[in-house]
């Protein structure tokens, strides 16, 4: 085992619109920059093994695990965490949606959820209980049993397209 | 449920709702403690092993890192944890905060470094070098009873660390005089919790005060506090808890574990704020487990298969450690298991084994294999006399004629309804319908099965359980309401929620009884220095004893409330008014009318012109009460559900689920059919995929969430829930309690839906969970050897 503490790396970073430069170690996990140097704690970290996707964040757009990326991987990207997606007075959509339908109990899965599904009701605004609930399987929830989850988001895509639910 | 409330029952959304959604919770790890110090446990690889030497020199070194520590160490800063309640046939244990001599589980916590970051902590902690002496693991209750057995514990004589029986009237003549003696059997996996927020704390030694601050998710903060000041030689004037938002506990953030003690103990003996969070590997390894049972009934029936006595049988394997009384989980199920059924001959007996694994601990619904057991042996009744199972329910159900009913274990059910929520379930589903599809998909070679399980859940455990269980403690709960100068409501109680959502629904009980708007209530739970010394959350206590404390104590308030506002009216009495949203109201003539006074009016000549209160009258708004709910109150419910097993891949697609439920008053129905939701995904996850593996070395194999399987969506259906609300007469508000009920019937009934579905195939379910290996290997073991019944 290396006895020497690593030098830490000098990278810049771009999340939720802005640009910050921070020195870590190489090996630090995505989820736990994002946690402790830059106190963006609404990102959780439930297995730190890629299952549970309770860590989901967006890069360029897109879902993806932040305990399963180096943030030192993230230079040149855009990032974009739980804390610039409404506010307590301000929900989203997708949010208001969850607090409507109770899809959501101790909330710890909740941030991953509306990750995942911010970016997923932008390229399918129509889906079926059947795709949400495929979609939903990359986000372990012990609490809620789904099913108030599905609803939320079918509520919310309904919304989005105009119509009213 | 009553007509007259105005608050309780109301649907109203989580107030915790608008911060969780948007990131902004407080879970444990969202604090910040600068200069915070990080704890990483060295874990046991082996089973059992004795402890010849821990090697940390090169680990002390290492960069960061401010020490390493083991179990004698620990041993020197804090007490050993005795469990000994005056209960018979259960051996008295004795627990160090760490393992000093041997290690009993694969990952027992063995020695702690402290360290400046995380990484660096779990970095030196592999660098720790500990000299084992491998022992023979004992891996089963068959290896732990053997007669030449290794001791888990060698300071008892056995590895039966608790043995219990009961016999009650005369199950030997019923059986003698039977028609038939039914047997049947039923195995139940060991499960863990698997919150998705692990166990963490950080523990701030305040130097200066000589107090200690204890940052922790945890159900029952003060039982907590009390624990921690007396192992820590602390006064309990000396510790504070304070619970943040909680990611999910389920009856696994209870007990003081050994590794939160070590945390609080490091960081007096370092004066430094520690923190420690476990990764998903340790929690799934060694925080808690649950739930493996091996239980054996033999009902004595009559031919139209009323039962006529039944006997009962439990082995538990309870693991290493004992954080609990061994008997505590296994006697409940003994103790409920007659639950719905009008049983008077009964007997049972209750052992329970340590073995080299995780130590167990109570689950959401500790009782939870009682109704599958019970239901089990009704459909094996129903089986072997050729008879409809839902007649054989029928003849058996305690019906509105039998209440009260005292159970043959003296536990006593009143105002529940089994016989009505079994007649809702059956109309709902209807049988007859189902049977004929049942017949025609049978004729395509399509197996579809339905399963019926009505469950009595035991809610609420008043002071008088804990007394004739022989365990020391109370079932008490206590309020405080409060009303500011402003007119603000703050409230508080003993309760912590993980999860639950009790903002709104304790909130409408402190406004149904004050007489407010449930928006206005604030209750502060978590912090003990704010909240009174309760209980605490755990089973179905929350609402009857958490909520009725809450309502009790804002009727207290209430009174004086009107009692001043009379006077402000120069009325002689209250008698004619009462308080709707914070006004307050005078009954003239037939009619409730606005006086034009206010709560912030009466608030403020309470605090601000207490000079001008009535004779007799004390200054300020500030209330406090405590309750101590009835021995036990139950809640009832019956489960139906309708499943297709593919024999080909052994799937079970679940095609229906109905349960009708009878939880008494209800204080919020969003969050009682939540928690109605969850406990049913529980129960099915558990018994279709869940499953903590250990070899036969004792090696745990599903310690990553890809091996220990917790339900996805498309694992689960959507539920149908009928209510009943049927009140308890002797509880506040009517109030039963519930969630754990959802657990119990959802066991019981896909087993019970999965042997109909089988059934063609000469097969009962009599081992869980239900995964399609293992029931492609029944299908297998049926071919093979189609004359017997199978077991898997
Ligand atoms: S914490 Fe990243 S997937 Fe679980
Ligand atoms: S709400 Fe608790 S894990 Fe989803």
């Amino acid at each position: 085992m290396n006895a020497h503490k690593p030098e830490p790396l000098t990278l810049s970073l771009s999340v939720n619109g802005q640009t910050y430069d921070l020195q870590v170690p190489a090996r630090k996990l995505l989820s736990d920059v994002l946690r402790e140097d830059l106190g963006l704690t609404g990102t959780h970290v439930g297995c730190e093994h890629g299952v549970c996707g309770a860590c989901t964040v967006l890069i360029d757009g897109r879902p993806a695990r932040a305990c399963l990326t180096f943030a030192a991987q993230m230079e040149g990207h855009d990032i974009t965490t739980i804390e610039a997606v409404g506010r307590p007075d301000a929900l989203s959509v997708l949010q208001q949606a969850l607090h409507e339908e109770h899809g959501l109990q101790c909330g710890f899965c909740t941030p991953g959820i509306v990750m995942t599904f911010e970016h997923y009701l932008r390229e399918n605004p129509a889906p079926t209980a059947d795709e949400v609930r495929d979609v939903l399987s990359g986000n372990l929830c012990r609490c809620t049993g789904y099913q108030n989850i599905v609803a939320a988001v079918l509520k919310a895509a309904a919304r989005m397209r105009g119509e009213a639910a | 449920m009553s007509d007259a409330f105005t608050e309780i029952g109301r649907a109203l959304p989580r107030k915790e709702d608008r911060r969780l959604v948007t990131g902004r919770g407080r879970y444990l790890d969202d604090l910040a403690f600068p200069g915070a110090l990080h704890v990483s446990f060295v874990r046991s690889p082996h089973a059992h092993a004795r402890i010849l030497g821990i090697d940390s020199v090169e680990a002390a070194a290492m960069p960061g890192v401010m020490g390493v520590f083991t179990g004698r160490d620990l041993d020197q800063w804090t007490t050993r944890l005795r469990l000994a309640p005056p209960i018979e046939g259960l051996q008295p244990t004795e627990l160090t905060t760490l393992p000093i001599d041997k290690v009993r589980f694969h990952g027992d916590p063995v020695a702690c470094v402290v360290a400046t970051d995380r990484y660096l902590a779990e970095d030196a902690a592999e660098c720790v070098v500990v000299d084992y002496e491998q022992i023979p693991a004992v891996t089963s209750i068959e290896e732990a009873f053997a007669p030449d057995a290794v001791l888990v514990d060698e300071t008892l004589s056995s590895n039966m660390v608790s043995h219990q029986s009961l016999c009650v009237g005369d199950p030997a003549a019923r059986r003698a005089e039977a028609h038939r003696v039914v047997s049947a059997r039923f195995a139940l996996h060991r499960h863990t919790h698997a919150p998705l927020e692990t166990r963490g704390c950080v523990a701030d030694w305040d130097d200066g005060r000589a107090h200690l601050n204890m940052h922790i998710g945890n159900q029952v903060p003060h039982p907590l506090r009390s624990q921690l000041a007396a192992r820590l030689g602390l006064s309990e004037s000396q510790v504070t808890v304070m619970s943040p938002d909680v990611g999910g506990a389920f009856g696994q953030k209870i007990a003081l574990y050994r590794e939160e003690l070590a945390v609080a103990a490091l960081s007096r003996h370092l004066r430094h704020p520690l923190r420690w969070r476990e990764d998903r590997m340790e929690n799934l390894m060694a925080a808690a487990h649950a739930r493996e049972y091996e239980c054996r009934t033999r009902a004595a029936v009559s031919e139209t298969g009323k039962i006529l006595g039944l006997e009962l049988e439990i082995d538990e394997d309870f693991g290493g450690y004992c954080f609990y009384p061994a008997n505590y989980m296994a006697r409940v199920i003994a103790l409920i298991m007659t639950g719905p059924y009008r049983i008077q001959d009964y007997a049972y007996e209750v052992r329970v084994a340590l073995t080299n694994k995780c130590g167990a601990g109570p689950m959401r619904a500790p009782m939870a294999v009682t109704s599958w057991v019970m239901e089990g042996t009704i459909d094996a009744i129903a089986r072997e006399l050729g008879l409809d199972p839902v007649e054989v329910r029928r003849i058996n159900a305690l019906g509105p004629g039998d209440l009260p009913y005292t159970m043959p274990t003296g536990e006593v059910l009143e105002d529940v309804t089994p016989k009505e929520t079994l007649e809702t379930a059956v109309a709902a589903i209807d049988v007859a319908a189902f049977r004929e599809r049942q017949a025609r998909a049978r004729s395509e070679g399509r197996y579809l099965g339905l399963g019926l399980c009505t469950v009595i859940e035991s809610t609420t455990y008043g002071s008088e359980f804990y007394k004739s269980a022989g365990i020391p403690g109370s079932g008490h709960e206590a309020a405080w309401v409060r009303i500011e100068p402003s007119g603000a409501v703050n409230a508080s109680v003993g309760l912590m929620g993980t999860g639950q959502g009790y903002e709104s629904p304790l909130a409408q009980a402190v406004a149904e009884g004050l007489g407010v708007r449930s928006e206005d209530v604030t209750v502060h739970m978590g912090n003990t220095d704010i909240a009174p010394y309760g209980m605490g959350s755990r089973g179905g206590r929350g609402a009857t004893a958490g909520g009725g404390t809450l309502y009790l104590c804002a009727l207290k308030a209430r009174e004086r409330v009107l009692a001043i506002a009379a006077s402000m009216l120069d009325l002689n009495d209250a008698g004619g008014l009462r308080m709707r949203a914070g006004h307050i109201e005078r009954m003239i003539g037939e009619d409730w009318q606005k006086t034009g006074l206010a709560l912030t009016d009466i608030a403020r000549r309470a605090y601000l012109d207490p000079l001008a209160l009535p004779e007799g009258v004390a200054p300020g708004l500030d209330f406090s009460h405590s309750y101590d709910p009835p021995a036990m109150t139950y809640s009832n419910s019956t489960h139906a559900c309708e499943v297709e097993v593919d024999p080909q891949t052994g799937a079970i697609s679940i095609d229906r689920y109905i349960v009708a439920e009878d939880c008494g008053t209800v204080l919020n129905p969003i969050v009682v059919r939540g928690q109605q939701q969850g406990a049913i995904a529980m129960g099915l996850s558990g018994a279709l995929l869940e499953q903590v593996i250990y070899d036969g070395a004792g090696q745990n194999l599903s310690a990553t969430l890809a091996d220990y399987l917790v339900a996805s969506p498309n694992e689960l259906p959507e539920f149908e829930i009928l209510h009943h609300h049927t009140p308890n007469q002797r509880t506040p508000a009517g109030i039963k309690g519930m969630a754990e009920g959802g657990v119990m019937g959802a066991i019981g009934v896909i087993a019970n839906a999965v042997s109909d579905a089988l059934a063609p195939h000469g097969m009962t379910i009599e081992r869980l969970p239900l995964t399609p290996q293992s029931i492609c290997a029944l299908l297998q073991e049926a071919a093979t050897s189609p004359a017997k019944r199978t077991q898997l």
